[in-house]
């Protein structure tokens, strides 16, 4: 059973018949028995019929042509390219989403690099930071060759003596004559 | 709209930390004491097919070199601090020195010399991934060439 407050703060919904049939089965019950409450109905129905006689009264003097007409016009105008672009930059870069944007990059960029640590090579990055870099080298008079195999990640340092008509530039040519 | 405001102020707040975390990552690489060294000496030769299975992690990188036989002879791990001198003892006299030089970008830069008594083989200066290894060959030995494995990781 609700109780008169209830029902008072109810009436204006259950007027506009958006209560539910359960509630407003249960405030037509109350207001039979409760003449505070069908007082409170009375009172709500005679202000709803006050407004919409104003209201129909002054909306006849208004003269929405011209408004309606604006809006049309605003509508079919054709803007500048500069005011588009400040019309969609202008939500695009307002200060919460900038703020938003700043630490979704920072964390993008240091996933993108904590990335090539744990996959090294897979930002294309391979010959660059996968592979073992010589940067000087001296055989003291002995004949060197660079072997390198990206797949295996393997650098090879073969050091062998000079034999002549021998091919200087390949690993193969140091297996037969690894000897010093 | 309060909400918003205070979101935005929590998620420059955590973009701030992360900067800090960022730079804090770069002092721990560069607070790095030294590595620690690892020279595997292994013998290859054509003598017969066997491989020892204590070389099975090097597998794919051996089989580049195209012998039949592979044995490890040797291991050995020193830890070295930086710009220190590391020797390993390499057979028939010969003496393999390491100095790490420098760690950056998780890349470490060693100078490498091959002696065989007070003779220099070999001098080289090369920057290798942290973690990684490369091969020196060459020297002969009981029929074969010996392989030195030469890897590092920072501590």
């Amino acid at each position: 059973m609700m109780d008169c407050e209830a029902i008072k703060r109810s009436l204006g919904t259950w007027l506009d018949g958006a209560l539910g049939p359960l509630e407003a089965e249960a405030i037509e019950r109350h207001l039979e028995v409760c003449p505070l409450c069908l007082g409170e109905r009375t009172r709500l129905e005679r202000l709803e019929a006050s407004l919409k006689s104003v209201l129909e009264e002054r909306a006849s003097g208004i003269a929405f042509e011209p408004f309606w007409g604006g809006v049309r016009q605003r509508i079919e105008e054709k803007r500048s390219r500069h005011v588009r672009l400040s019309d969609w930059a202008t939500p695009v870069f307002s200060p919460q989403r900038l703020a938003w944007a700043i630490p979704l990059i920072i964390v993008f960029l240091i996933g993108l690099f904590s990335l090539e640590g744990f996959f090294p090579g897979w930002f294309g990055g391979q010959s660059r930071s996968n592979l073992t870099a010589v940067e000087s080298i001296d055989a003291h008079g002995l004949n060197v060759a660079l072997f390198r195999q990206s797949k295996t990640k393997t650098l090879v340092i073969w050091l062998f003596q000079h034999q002549e008509g021998e091919d200087e530039s390949s690993g193969e040519s140091g297996q037969g004559q690894p000897s010093f | 709209m309060n909400l918003l405001e205070n979101l935005a102020r929590a998620s420059l707040l955590f973009s701030l930390w992360l900067l800090v975390l960022t730079a804090d990552l770069g002092a721990a690489e560069r607070g790095q004491t030294g590595v620690q060294l690892k020279i595997d000496t292994i013998l290859a030769s054509n003598q017969n097919d066997d491989f020892d299975p204590r070389l099975s992690g090097m597998k794919n990188q051996l089989a580049e070199l195209k012998y039949r036989s592979y044995r490890l002879l040797k291991e050995e791990t020193q830890k070295v601090p930086w710009q220190a001198n590391a020797t390993f003892d390499i057979p028939r006299g010969r003496v393999l020195g390491v100095v790490p030089q420098e760690y950056r970008n998780d890349r470490v830069s060693l100078k490498v010399r091959l002696l065989e008594g007070d003779k220099p083989l070999l001098d080289t200066t090369l920057t290798i991934r942290n973690r990684r290894n490369f091969l020196l060959a060459g020297p002969a030995h009981e029929g074969g060439v010996l392989i030195l494995s030469i890897s590092v990781t920072t501590q």
